[in-house]
């Protein structure tokens, strides 16, 4: 009992080591994977077998760094920087436009400022925190129709910069997705939140109607041709259906037990964006359905723990600052998981902690960091 | 309790069961994202596992080895050769210069030739091909990273021009192109073996994958009925007669009269089957000026058979069917006499006898030993159209022979309804109408082996090599040519054996007489068309022994120069033929004959 009490005094705080184990370790395994599936390549093109692992590995030892700052600082300081976040990330997606912006890939969506970031990554961080912010602020507002919409449409300026000026798609919907969540959280509505996703429901299905009767006139972009690809893949086998149908092989061709770390045979120039966006698929190949089941295992670990932190959060704040983050990396598994095994149409998503990319893997390491700050906040009272 | 703190704590309860409900949809998807995958990664594993493994094998065709051609004593008239292909795989060359080098001094081809294949970006790049296996051995002693050198088949014939129309040649894929080489196309070809082995997405192999080997299956053998000695010396003879008589081409078939196996089968001028596409009548230069299409119609006809590919008139060799058709329906018989004056009027014609001043009386003996035209043109009158069109029907003549090798052409006769009595007295002396040498062979053939039709042909078995628990044995197929029996009369083809031994022993086909051999035959002489040009074909067919006739032999020569008559440049060359190979044959048992 009076050990009990001892540490008790001394850890007055609480402190998320499950939390952080999980993180730890899909960081670890992503590097692993990033290895494993770049090495064949990277050998090829730069003559170094370990050039994105290295590439990869700084990111991930600046993400940990930057992850316990952040836990270590107490949350409710950002609140001051909620209305700064929102404009920075906003001036910071139209640094792209000016000579600082840097291209890759056939997209203009990275700034150069020492080390190559993408200002969405930013936004995403900077729209929790103002929506957090904002939320809190409204107080009782919220309930109301005007607060509902002040919140639903705060994130639409950056979401629509993201989209028009850096052509992420996928990064607008993330946000958009963050914010339809927090706003679901801090709003006691049901009948809204129905009304809403039957709408959009319907409204996805008549677009995708219209696409298929609209099948090969010749009027649809490559957003329209990707949804036809998505539908039948193998029809599109060489232009927009090659990458999904790649993934497929390789999900298909791992089956139960996978043929074995490193003995993929789809990362050998077959998959495009093998450690990027794409993965998830290599993971299948390799290590099996008993290796993809664990690491979403774990990435359902990593959302339950976000979500006992934001239930025991000493504030409104907090909790929506965790429900923000939850949401941040709950839209972006679901998306990637989804896309690479076709059951949406093709779009690109990142894997959190495990595709490659640096300053992905920064930013999403300092929303852990500040769950862990939230999470410091709980106190052990009877 | 303030209200402010009771509200504050209701709102929390709210939030949590917001963040719960969130959390719970959350976990729901992934459940069903767990099932999907569960889907492709089980349901559809074998699917996508195949198609992937498609994707990431290449095959390497392994070639197998193309059945010989033999001769009846097992002697090899065709047979494979290991040549090299050379190529270079541009990913994998470390030395660059070394190996340029190395192949422009092995190969004797230029060096930019070279040094463009191997600085092209490709996956693999062919060199040279057709590389002798000595050379590629020697390339493959530098070890430099990158050269491949794969061994590969090619035909080869040891005897380069010998019985090249009727062997045949292939092409690079290694599939008969013309003769026994096509016809035979199923026994000799083999199958194909492959190599599969695993590549990156650029092509490159991967060795720690390993490679699969599908064995290749190895052709059959195919066993011919020609021998190999006869050809040789029968080849010799004819090459004399065409330069003595500087004549355009020659033919001189062998065949055993009893069964249709050819012994030999000559097509003066022959090509090389070594090298088949260089025109063998024409120097280099002038060759190549010609154009595409006259180069490969000079080619075609060059590779054509004459004996089976093209028809001529037969002219006197062609009586013996108005002489059996005479004897089968009975309007003729040996005792008979005729009387020539030196023509016959037929209708409003003078159809002339080659002798002008006439043969004077005769009897029918001694009017086919004078080759006298009035006597056959009457017997052919006695026949009429319609009986003379029902032998020539009969004996086999409207159809092919059916011989082993391809292209044979089709016999060229009047349709009956429009045959007057001038066409059939043409016909009875053997003009008018055309066929194909081996279509006269084979009639003749029938007319006196006891009046069967035998097919004529090369084909006599399928010899596979068989791996067995005690080494290696041999799978015989043997073919089966069926023979259509008593066309003519065992009695008519006994009077016909007799005539033509009397043309030898005493009549046109003196020349052709052994001394202490019974030899039977007939001999032709026809101007070709149009007539009065002075070009002839010259032909004889004899047989021996005249009472058993286990040999024939038909020699046609186009166009001879000087001395034209088929029983003064034709026949002594049979006899040549027969006095040399009537002792050999006796004696020789071939390989085919024991089953």
């Amino acid at each position: 009992m009076a050990r009990r009490n001892a540490r008790r005094k001394k850890t007055e705080y609480f402190f998320d080591y499950t939390l952080l184990f999980v993180v730890l370790f899909l960081l670890g395994f992503g590097l692993v994977m990033i290895y494993s599936t770049s090495s064949y390549e990277a050998s090829l093109t730069y003559n170094d077998p370990a050039y994105y692992l290295k590439k990869q590995a700084f990111a991930a030892a600046l993400g940990v760094v930057a992850m316990i700052v952040v836990s270590s600082i107490p949350y409710h300081l950002w609140e001051h920087f909620a209305v700064i976040g929102y404009v920075v990330s906003a001036v910071l997606i139209l640094l792209v436009l000016t000579p600082l912006g840097r291209e890759s890939h056939g997209a203009r969506r990275w700034l150069n400022l020492g080390l190559s970031v993408q200002p969405a990554e930013i936004a995403k961080l900077g729209m929790i925190i103002f929506l957090a912010s904002l939320v809190c602020n409204m107080g009782k507002a919220i309930k109301s129709t005007r607060g509902f919409m002040t919140v639903l449409g705060a994130p639409v300026p950056i979401c629509a910069m993201v989209y028009l000026i850096t052509d992420n798609l996928s990064s607008a919907i993330i946000i958009f997705g963050i914010a339809v969540l927090m706003l679901f959280v801090s709003s006691p509505q049901y009948k809204e939140f129905f009304l809403v996703g039957l709408a959009g429901v319907a409204g996805i299905s008549l677009l995708i109607f219209t696409i298929t009767k609209l099948a090969g006139s010749g009027k649809l972009g490559f957003r329209g041709e990707r949804i036809l690809a998505w539908l039948n893949p193998e029809a599109y086998a060489s232009g927009k259906g090659f990458q999904t149908l790649q993934a497929l092989y390789a999900i298909g061709s791992g089956g139960i037990f996978g043929k074995g770390l490193g003995q993929s045979m789809q990362k050998l120039g077959f998959l495009p964006e093998a450690q990027n966006d794409m993965i998830f698929s290599i993971i299948c190949e390799e290590l099996g359905l008993f290796g993809a089941v664990a690491i979403i295992l774990l990435f359902m670990l990593l959302i339950w723990r976000c979500m006992i932190i934001a239930n025991n959060a000493p504030d409104l704040f907090g909790a929506l600052l965790v429900v923000g983050v939850l949401g941040h990396f709950a839209i972006q598994v679901i998306l990637n998981i989804a896309v690479v095994t076709n059951t949406i149409p093709n779009t690109g998503i990142s894997l959190p902690f495990i595709s490659y990319g640096g300053s992905s893997v920064l930013f999403l390491m300092i929303e852990i960091g500040l769950v862990l700050s939230v999470a410091r906040g709980i106190k052990f009272n009877d | 309790m303030s209200d402010y703190a009771e509200n504050k704590k209701k709102n929390k309860t709210a939030h949590r069961k917001k963040i719960c409900i969130l959390c719970a949809l959350c976990f729901g998807v992934f459940l069903y994202l767990i099932g999907r995958l569960s889907y492709l990664m089980i349901g559809c594993s074998e699917y996508y596992t195949e198609k992937a493994q498609d994707l990431h094998e290449r095959e390497r065709v392994i070639k197998a080895a193309r059945g010989k051609i033999l001769d009846a004593n097992g002697k090899v008239l065709a047979t494979n050769r290991t040549v090299c292909t050379i190529s270079v795989i541009h990913s994998q060359i470390e030395q660059p210069e070394q190996v340029i080098q190395m192949l422009a001094r092995e190969l004797s081809v230029e060096e930019n030739v070279i040094r463009k294949r191997v600085e092209k970006v490709s996956a693999i790049e062919k060199i040279k091909s057709n590389v002798s296996k000595e050379i590629g051995d020697r390339i493959r002693t530098y070890e430099y990273a990158g050269v491949k050198v794969d061994e590969d088949f090619k035909r080869y014939y040891p005897y380069d021009t010998l019985a090249s129309k009727v062997l045949g040649f292939t092409g690079g894929d290694n599939q008969g192109i013309i003769g026994l080489e096509v016809k035979y196309e199923e026994y000799l070809k083999g199958k194909n073996g492959t190599i599969l082995a695993v590549t990156d997405a650029k092509g490159v192999e991967i060795p720690s994958k390993g490679e699969k080997r599908i064995e290749p299956v190895p052709g059959k053998d195919l066993q011919t009925s020609m021998d190999l000695n006869i050809q040789m010396y029968a080849t010799q003879l004819a090459e004399q007669v065409m330069e003595k008589k500087q004549a355009e081409a020659v033919y001189l078939m062998v065949m055993n009269p009893q069964n249709g196996e050819l012994y030999a089968m000559v097509n003066i001028p022959e090509f090389d089957l070594n090298n088949p596409y260089q025109l063998n009548q024409m120097d280099s230069v002038s060759a190549n000026q010609l154009s595409g299409k006259e180069k490969q119609d000079a080619l075609n006809r060059m590779w054509r058979n004459g004996c089976i590919n093209d028809t001529y008139e037969p002219g006197s060799t062609a009586k013996i069917i108005t002489a059996a058709a005479g004897l089968e329906a009975g309007v003729v018989s040996l005792e008979d006499t005729f009387h020539c004056p030196g023509y016959i009027v037929v209708e409003d014609r003078r159809i002339r006898c080659h002798k002008t001043t006439g043969h004077g009386s005769e009897d029918f003996l001694h009017g086919t030993m004078n080759s006298c035209n009035p006597v056959f043109v009457t017997i052919g009158l006695r026949l009429g159209v319609e009986q003379y069109y029902k032998y020539f029907k009969q004996f086999g003549l409207l159809q092919k022979t059916g011989i082993d090798l391809p292209g044979e052409a089709s016999t060229i006769m009047h349709d009956p309804k429009n045959m007057g009595l001038v066409e059939l007295a043409t016909v009875s002396f053997g003009q008018s109408f055309q066929i194909t040498p081996i279509q006269l062979m084979t009639t003749a053939a029938e007319m006196v082996n006891g009046g069967n039709r035998v097919i004529p042909h090369f084909g006599v078995r399928v010899i596979e090599e068989v791996d067995t628990d005690t080494g290696k044995s041999q799978k015989i197929k043997r073919f089966q040519y069926a023979q259509k029996q008593h066309i003519v009369s065992e009695e008519t083809s006994q009077t016909m054996r007799y005539l033509l031994e009397q043309v030898v022993e005493n009549g046109g086909g003196k020349n052709a007489y052994i001394e202490g051999k019974r030899v039977g035959g007939k001999t032709a002489t026809s101007q070709t068309l149009p007539r009065g040009s002075g070009r002839y074909i010259s032909s004889f067919l004899g047989f021996a022994p005249a009472d058993d006739p286990k040999i024939m032999a038909l020699l046609i020569i186009h166009n001879p120069k000087g001395t034209y008559y088929g029983g003064q440049i034709a026949a002594p060359v049979v006899r040549q033929l027969f006095e040399n190979i009537l002792p050999y044959r006796e004696s020789t048992v071939y390989a085919i004959e024991d089953n």
